[in-house]
């Protein structure tokens, strides 16, 4: 089984993993793994905890905690308007990622077709989605801008608005433009992950369908769509994800304003821990906010029908 | 697909690439004139180009110490990360006792994004005495569950009779990790080196709550603050914004077929 130079070359190295040899091994796995299993119990699991018991108590770093039982729960759900705004919003911001979605999957279509210069299109689709939100906040800012943005001067050259339009100062126009600068970003991500869940499909299914006589349409509804479902789910669910984590696009964009017309509820846990001090409160938030995280993907998952998962991307 | 059926699809790929790029040209153009700021309409093209806001940005702000900060923090990530998630995900390519309830830990762990524990990762940093340090600011990132399974799938093919051929030969599991695994397993560090580069380096969350000193902060940090006291209408913050963008664009631009597959990888990390 070995060879003899090797055994010879270094008998002293061998001899110590004769002793025991699973004690070793078992211990050596754990040391292997310790360093990840100790960030993550610090910064996962014991997080969690520490939120659900700091939900039910009056506390902050001035004076020690004292169990109120479900009096933040309560506070969140009966008294306080901002929270449900928040949540709404919340709500709006994921129910936009099918907008998204859908644009995506025109182009990975488009994308997909043999033409000259594809890649270039890909690329330049794909750009902005690992650039640093902060600064394509910045960007869509000065895009958005009331008096020298560049939507408003091609809105008004092309006569659709009479006045500039003060998008992110507006109640009405705020929660919409940070939406559309979220999609502009995530869409090439999106694209990407339904490409390959295009070229997944084995082009002999199209032309079967096509030799049947089958039109494009029809080969889209009864064969694309279906098979392209594992790759649909995974959109949706980074789009709830999405929803749930826009932090920075918002909190540079915006700050939440005017008033708490783009606040999210994950700028509104950050805003009572940091800006208002109150921990206590803004955990009793973030239980909820993790629960609702929670229950809509599984629920995106049973309706997708349990394809959570089935998507490779190698 | 007919030859004829091609210029609509080119026209609309067209329409969607200048939509992408525009904004980028935006801000461009304002980073070397700023010359619409009090005009209207503003121009398409810059009048009178010149380098004086990326001066400016210099003498406004510690350009180079945020530069630097976001390296020191990034460099860390991206050490631990290739480090210990190797190191994590060969032991998971293993057997041995409680290897399911570890497994099962880290898949509930990816669900967990990392904005749900924001108060407590603050009140825990503080307590480790790590607020206001590179350390601390790199700490939560330094392992990340979507990279240790790229590298588990990744070790899972190597054929087993290498291992077992270097462990004969008198290689410690250490060394089986570094001199055989490693080297093939290439393009799993690829992975994890983008990755965990692009999260740090874009990060904004953490650095706003554990950074309390100016000397401290990082690239975004300093962006968005650079935002807070300047007028959205001055040159130099979009040549700040230039500066920022630009490595990035770059980096991945170079290395993009990697950047996509990666990012795919990680696709549901939060």
């Amino acid at each position: 089984m070995t060879s003899a130079p090797a055994d010879a070359a270094a008998p002293a190295t061998v001899r110590p993993h004769r002793f025991r040899p699973e004690l070793r091994g078992a211990a050596l796995i754990w040391c292997l793994l310790a360093p990840s299993l100790a960030i993550f119990l610090l910064y996962r699991v014991l997080p969690l905890a520490w939120n659900l018991w700091l939900s039910f108590q009056d506390w902050s770093p001035l004076h020690p905690a004292q169990f109120i039982g479900a009096e933040n729960y309560a506070e969140m759900l009966f008294d306080d308007e901002v929270f449900w705004q928040a949540l709404w919003n919340t709500l709006i911001f994921m129910a936009s990622a099918p907008i998204g979605i859908a644009i995506a999957l025109a182009l990975a279509l488009l994308v997909n077709a043999d033409i000259r210069g594809r890649d270039v299109y890909r690329t330049i689709i794909f750009l902005s989605y690992p650039l640093m939100t902060v600064a394509v906040a910045i960007i869509w800012r000065w895009m958005f801008d009331e008096r020298v943005g560049l939507i408003n001067y091609v809105a008004r050259s092309l006569g659709l608005v009479d006045h500039p339009i003060p998008f992110l100062n507006s109640f009405d126009w705020a929660l919409p433009s940070v939406i559309a600068a979220n999609i502009w970003q995530m869409l090439g991500f999106y694209m990407i992950i339904l490409l390959t869940g295009l070229q997944n499909i084995p082009p002999q299914l199209h032309e079967a369908a096509a030799i049947d006589g089958a039109d494009a349409l029809g080969i889209f509804r009864r064969i694309t769509l279906p098979l392209l479902r594992p790759a649909l789910f995974l959109c949706f669910v980074i789009g709830i994800l999405n929803s749930f984590t826009s932090f920075d696009l918002v909190y540079v964009m915006t700050g939440g304003g005017p008033g708490r017309a783009t606040e999210l509820l994950v700028t509104y846990i950050y805003k009572l821990g940091f800006a208002q001090t109150r921990f206590d409160y803004a955990a009793a938030v973030t239980v909820f906010f993790f629960a609702l995280l929670i229950v809509v993907t599984g629920v995106a998952n049973r309706l997708s029908g349990g394809d959570a998962g089935a998507m490779r991307l190698d | 697909m007919d030859r004829g059926a091609r210029w609509p699809i080119h026209l609309a790929l067209v329409a969607v690439s200048v939509a992408m790029l525009v904004p980028f040209y935006w801000v461009l153009k304002t980073s070397v004139s700023g010359d619409n700021i009090f005009a209207y309409p503003p121009s398409v093209i810059p009048r009178a180009p010149h380098p004086f806001y990326y001066v400016d940005v210099w003498y406004y702000i510690p350009f180079a110490r945020y530069f630097l900060n976001s390296v020191a923090v990034s460099a860390i990530a991206v050490v631990a990360n290739v480090g210990l998630n190797a190191m994590a995900g060969y032991a998971l390519t293993r057997g041995f006792a409680g290897k399911s309830i570890v497994l099962l830990l880290f898949l509930s762990c990816m669900m967990v994004p990392f904005q749900a524990t924001i108060i407590p990762a603050y009140l825990i940093t503080g307590r480790l005495g790590l607020l206001d340090s590179y350390l601390g600011l790199a700490l939560p990132q330094c392992s990340t569950i979507v990279c240790i399974f790229v590298f588990k799938a990744s070790f899972e093919a190597v054929p087993s009779s290498l291992v077992d051929a270097a462990r004969i030969d008198g290689l410690s599991e250490f060394g089986i990790i570094w001199r055989v695994m490693m080297p093939l397993a290439k393009a799993a560090v690829a992975t994890n080196v983008i990755l965990s580069f692009i999260w740090s380096w874009n990060n904004f969350l953490w650095p706003l709550i554990v950074t309390r000193s100016a000397d401290m902060q990082t690239l975004p940090l300093g962006l968005a603050r650079f935002l807070s006291y300047q007028e959205d209408t001055t040159g130099a913050l979009y040549a700040f914004c230039v500066m920022v963008l630009a490595p990035g664009i770059l980096l991945f631009l170079l290395a993009q077929k990697q950047f996509i597959q990666g990012l795919a990888a990680g696709a549901t990390k939060a």
